[in-house]
């Protein structure tokens, strides 16, 4: 159902260094469901899946099969601000929102851990969450650092903008990308 | 042109070679570094981004002042910096004055980077000050300038007999507080320092400061004597801290100045990321 979603995406991630997802609200869940099922089924590729506002918890609730898959690491930066002090093998905790400098250290230790022959992808979930948590010019300038640090250590990037959420600022930033991918009724 | 050495003479002439060196002052040493490579000798930190920064590390036998508040990072920076040097063949000592021996071991065992086997060889060597100005029989308090003079000469000795190449000093604020005079306080650290760099031993002296002040140290003359500065402090963003590291200042390098995010975490100590901009 989800397939025609799922390969215009990832047909995409792998010939583009970055790519930018606007999302309706409305099409969120379809994202989410068809960016797992790929990742879920794929064992040749790494994973970091960077989360803003949600939990490792209810990722691992959502899908299953995601706590024993070894090529997909999460960054969670809501669940220690909320008190959550558990750890996990397959999530990397950082206090809060506003520590970007923290998701980038993470993120390129993650990668520089595994082999340099594999693909290595990065979902950002999402710019507009990260926008609420700080401010814009701190938000374009992590961007850059990050596309700068993709293309550096080739790595590609996948970033989720929420359709609804988008304004000038957030504008400027998904144009960074060098693909963008508006999703659409049609595509699903 | 130079008569070649029997090897024998040879190996006796590069084992003085120290001696001598204990003569020339600092900068006599490092004119004959620049000489002899062509760049100054480095003493590299252990973290990738600092010594990037600093062109390659601290040249070597200089005096450098970590400063910051109260968990700031200073001893876990110096400690990182010993054991990477141990790690890597070159001895060193830990001489700490605010806490005691128990207490500094039991936090840096927490780190990965910390290993016991080091400590237990006799490569990373932790001395507790107290103990030792206690054996010298000086007022835990004030010291009198005979008191500072024999601390002196034993920390000197302790340095020679141990042959150490990174030595820390945690902290020299507190040190300088038993100082009576700042007077006193140049003296001591400018003997301590020129003895030091005569072994080519690289120095850290921490420096504690109140939260978000902008100076680098309690009594001013720590600043002004010390080669470099290192400083560990914060900015505030939408209301949570972010630590930072800064080089304020590096006598015989060129380094760069900019603002890093400093990150601090069990697995990998202390790093770096330029830091992004805030508000
Ligand atoms: N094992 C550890 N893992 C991660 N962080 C630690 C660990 N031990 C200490 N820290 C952090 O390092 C901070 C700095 O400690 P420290 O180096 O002792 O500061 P200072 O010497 O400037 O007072 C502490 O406040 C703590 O947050
Ligand atoms: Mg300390």
């Amino acid at each position: 159902m989800l397939d025609g979603l799922k390969e215009r995406i990832f047909k995409a991630a792998k010939i583009h260094q970055s790519i930018g997802i606007i999302v309706p609200m409305n099409n969120y869940s379809d994202l989410s469901e068809a960016m797992f099922s790929y990742m879920l089924d794929d064992n040749a590729d790494i994973w970091i899946y960077l989360m803003i506002t949600k939990s490792y918890d209810t990722m691992m609730k959502r899908f299953n099969g995601l706590a024993e898959h070894k090529n997909i690491k999460f960054i969670d930066c809501i669940s220690r601000a909320a008190g959550i002090t558990r750890n996990d093998k397959g999530c990397v905790y950082i206090d809060s929102p506003v520590m970007l400098e923290k998701m980038i250290i993470e993120i390129m230790h993650i990668f520089h851990e595994c082999k340099p022959d594999v693909s290595k992808y990065l979902i950002l979930d999402s710019i507009s969450a990260l926008m609420i948590y700080n401010n814009p010019e701190t938000v374009k300038e992590f961007f850059q650092h990050l596309i700068n640090k993709s293309r550096a250590e080739n790595m590609h990037s996948i970033s989720i903008v929420l359709e609804e959420e988008l304004n000038e600022y957030m504008n400027r930033i998904i144009f960074l990308n060098d693909k963008i991918i508006k999703v659409k009724e049609s595509f699903i | 042109m130079k008569k070649k050495l029997p090897i024998v003479l040879y190996l006796v002439i590069t084992y003085h070679v120290p001696t001598t060196q204990k003569k020339g002052n600092r900068r006599d040493m490092q004119e004959t570094e620049v000489r002899s490579s062509g760049q100054v000798e480095k003493c590299t930190i252990g973290i990738e981004e600092l010594d990037t920064q600093l062109n390659g590390g601290i040249p070597t036998g200089s005096t450098v002042l970590v400063v910051g508040s109260s968990g700031s990072g200073k001893t876990t920076l110096c400690m990182q910096y010993l054991i990477n040097g141990a790690k890597k063949g070159e001895r060193g000592v830990f001489f700490t004055i605010t806490e005691p021996l128990f207490k500094l071991t039991k936090n840096i065992e927490g780190f990965k980077f910390y290993d016991k086997k080091l400590v237990e060889t006799g490569m990373v060597n932790l001395i507790d000050l107290r103990i030792i100005s206690e054996r010298l029989g000086l007022d835990a308090e004030k010291y009198t300038v005979e008191d500072a003079s024999a601390l002196l000469d034993v920390l000197r000795d302790i340095a020679e007999e141990l042959d150490v190449k990174r030595l820390v000093m945690d902290s020299i604020t507190a040190l300088c507080y038993r100082l009576q005079t700042r007077e006193m306080i140049r003296d001591f650290i400018f003997k301590l320092g020129t003895s030091l760099a005569a072994m080519k031993c690289t120095t850290l002296l921490t420096s504690e400061v109140p939260p978000r002040t902008f100076k680098y140290s309690q009594y001013e003359i720590e600043e002004f004597i010390s080669d470099g500065i290192i400083f560990l402090g914060d900015v505030e963003r939408r209301g949570d801290l972010i630590r930072t590291l800064q080089i304020v200042k590096m006598r015989g390098t060129s380094h760069s100045r900019t603002k890093f995010a400093m990150n601090i975490s069990t697995d990998r100590g202390i790093e770096l990321l330029p830091l992004l901009k805030s508000e």
